[in-house]
């Protein structure tokens, strides 16, 4: 897992590129990630090269949402692969992110 | 054992380089001790207290490097260093030395500065190895105490999610856990008016914190359900109460099963969990059931959602699901095992009693097991109407003194409790706090549960049985209950329970009034020869429970009388 960060200080919009397998040893990268920038900020996950993502990965999508205000804040999820979109979906997270 | 002075044990045959060396070490602050060859060496050695082994190369009886060799067995994996003494020079022989397990050598004659330098080092070593065999101690005990404390965990754990039904032979499980906990639970319950309530979850990790959030989840499960309340009900307190409990990132991806006797229908709540099947023998391909709710414990009870799919089943016909570790699989190609490998099942090419050996067979071939790093469970049910047909509560409850009792009580519903509440689990909490009865509360609540839904969906929301008639029919049936119940707008029901009993038995009255206008009471057929259709079963049940059935003229009123014998 390879994870780098963008922040557009203009936009402020911070953007989490994720590379490879999206599970647990991911943890503590993604939680420095989003936590290094204000909660109010806008989050874009680029999931382009993500392989994979199991039920922890879930988790921490929600620790974010739950950073950026619930209900209020603004994630977007893009170009997630069809078996990663898949589980997604299943999981109904389509109803609490935003997935391009 | 201290590591500024160490114990040291020098082995020479010349007396005047053993002499010499003891001298020079004890001058450093060592506590020396000697011997003349390898074998006083060997006798001399204790691995608890000696710390380092000076050893001559050339000495008669037993040199050096074999009293080495020995020493080293003697040490019991505890590291003692060995340096060796020798006036020999030539590469082959010192490499010897360090081959056999040496340290170091200290070359002849002596230097004392030299000397001062090799045992500074060698007691660098020896304390940082100190500082390792510490944490090893610490770790290892540690890790010891974990274990026990897992595995009176796993106990508690146990007994509580297994607390259930899951050997009922209509049910077919397996089950592949990584960890001494699993994030996966499989719950079963009977109903208490027959059916069963079914819950197979996959909480967010693996091992003990996945674990964890199972005890409440168990817990309401079989409490609510033991109590009679509705999966509409249990669904959405599970998730309030997963929802104050557990951390944000933690979840469960669950699905609910109702298994409802009476009406042959099965309905499932599926939050998060791949698509369930249901393989109805009319049909070639088995009917996916979605998940169209979030998983259990994300959101609030406000935004939460109770979306289920309802199907008609008939003897034969069968169930399947499982968690998404099958789902998230790959198989030996690397390819997602649902993808690929689970076609045949999903378009209806295997034999539904051959449903779990197959699904096993495939996951053993594609290696899946050895590699899986989530948890899999799998559920299998093989429906039909007997299932939890008399299963009175099967734990022996102690004897109790049946004091009599004599009382009454009315209850009314009026529009909006009728829509928003189930009154059945509060009136059958009260009618069994009079002991006689306990023995008898399946049949109690499946009374009550007929007359209430008898008056509700007949009475008060005027729905007619012949929606049951097609072949979707139930499902219809249920849909338009939602529906008209959703817009009540007035009307009630009114129940009246009078209890009377003494030490021999007692008599129980049930009276049941709706604000329907009634029905023709002439029709009612009370045994069950009489009516062969599927549904209208509800009344000739009743006949047999009760000792009379007593309609009011207009047919909106029912009373029943329900005797038991001690």
């Amino acid at each position: 897992m390879i994870m780098q960060t963008q922040y557009d200080e203009k936009k402020h919009v911070l953007t989490i590129q994720i590379e490879g397998r999206f599970d647990f040893s991911c943890h503590k990268a993604f939680k420095d990630a989003y936590s290094s920038v204000e909660s109010n900020c806008k989050f874009e996950l680029d999931m382009t090269k993500v392989t994979y993502v199991d039920s922890s990965a879930l988790g921490m999508l929600l620790l974010l949402r739950d950073y950026a205000g619930g209900d209020q804040g603004e994630i977007v999820l893009n170009n997630c692969n069809d078996a990663v979109e898949k589980i997604l979906r299943i999981a109904n997270f389509d109803r609490l992110f935003s997935l391009h | 054992m201290s590591l500024v002075s160490l114990n040291i044990l020098i082995a020479d045959d010349n007396p005047s380089d053993r002499l010499l060396l003891k001298a020079m070490l004890s001058g450093l602050g060592h506590n020396v001790d000697v011997a003349e060859d390898g074998l006083e060496a060997i006798e001399k050695f204790d691995p608890d207290s000696t710390q380092l082994v000076c050893l001559d190369v050339v000495m008669p009886e037993c040199d050096g490097l074999e009293a080495a060799i020995k020493i080293q067995e003697m040490s019991r994996g505890r590291f003692i260093p060995i340096v060796f003494l020798s006036g020999l020079s030539d590469t082959s022989s010192l490499v010897n030395c360090l081959k056999v397990g040496g340290s170091d050598f200290i070359s002849k004659p002596y230097n004392l500065v030299l000397i001062a330098a090799k045992l500074d080092a060698i007691i660098r070593i020896l304390s940082l190895q100190k500082k390792l065999e510490a944490q090893r101690d610490k770790l290892s005990s540690y890790n010891e105490q974990l274990i026990h404390e897992q595995e009176v965990a796993k106990v508690v754990y146990e007994n509580i999610t297994h607390s259930n039904c899951l050997s009922d032979p209509c049910l077919n499980t397996f089950f592949y856990g990584h960890h001494l906990f699993n994030g996966d639970v499989i719950l079963a319950a009977y109903k208490p008016n027959g059916g069963m309530h079914l819950l197979i979850g996959d909480f967010t990790g693996h091992g003990l914190s996945a674990a964890i959030g199972a005890l409440p989840l168990a817990d309401i499960f079989f409490e609510w359900t033991r109590k009679g309340f509705l999966m509409r009900q249990i669904v959405p307190e599970i998730n309030r109460r997963l929802k104050a409990i557990l951390p944000a990132d933690m979840f469960c991806s669950a699905l609910f099963v109702d298994i409802n006797i009476t009406d042959k229908t099965l309905e499932v709540w599926n939050g998060g969990l791949p698509d369930a099947f249901f393989f109805s023998q009319k049909q070639k391909k088995p009917q996916p059931l979605v998940s169209h709710n979030l998983p259990l414990g994300i959101v609030s009870e406000s935004e939460f959602t109770y979306s289920t799919e309802i199907v008609s089943f008939e003897e034969g016909d069968s169930f399947l699901a499982w968690s998404d570790g099958i789902y998230e699989a790959l198989d030996s190609k690397g390819m997602m095992f649902s993808e690929y490998q689970l076609n045949p099942l999903v378009e209806g090419r295997v034999d539904t009693d051959n449903l779990l050996p197959w699904l096993r067979r495939k996951l053993e071939t594609e290696g899946v097991l050895d590699s899986s790093h989530d948890d899999i469970s799998c559920l299998k049910i093989d429906l039909s109407d007997s299932i939890g047909v008399e299963q009175e509560s099967s734990v022996a409850k102690p004897e109790e003194l049946d004091s009599p009792s004599d009382f009454s009580f009315e209850y009314i519903l009026n529009a909006e409790s009728l829509k928003n509440t189930d009154p059945l689990p509060y009136i059958l909490q009260i009618i069994m706090t009079v002991s006689g009865l306990k023995h008898y509360s399946g049949q109690v609540f499946m009374m009550l549960s007929e007359l209430y839904s008898n008056a509700l969906e007949h009475g008060v929301l005027q729905l007619n049985s012949k929606l049951k008639e097609t072949n979707d029919g139930f499902v219809l049936y249920y849909m338009e209950r939602e529906t008209r119940l959703s817009m009540l707008e007035s009307g009630f029901i009114k129940i009246k329970v009078s209890i009377s009993s003494n030490k021999m038995g007692g008599i129980l009255t049930l009276e049941l009034e709706d604000s329907g206008s009634g029905f023709d009471t002439s029709q009612v057929k009370l045994k069950l020869e009489d009516s062969d259709e599927l549904y209208n079963r509800g009344l000739p049940l009743l006949g047999q429970l009760c000792e009379s059935i007593n309609f009011s003229e207009k047919g909106n009123l029912v009373g029943v009388k329900y005797q038991w014998d001690k």
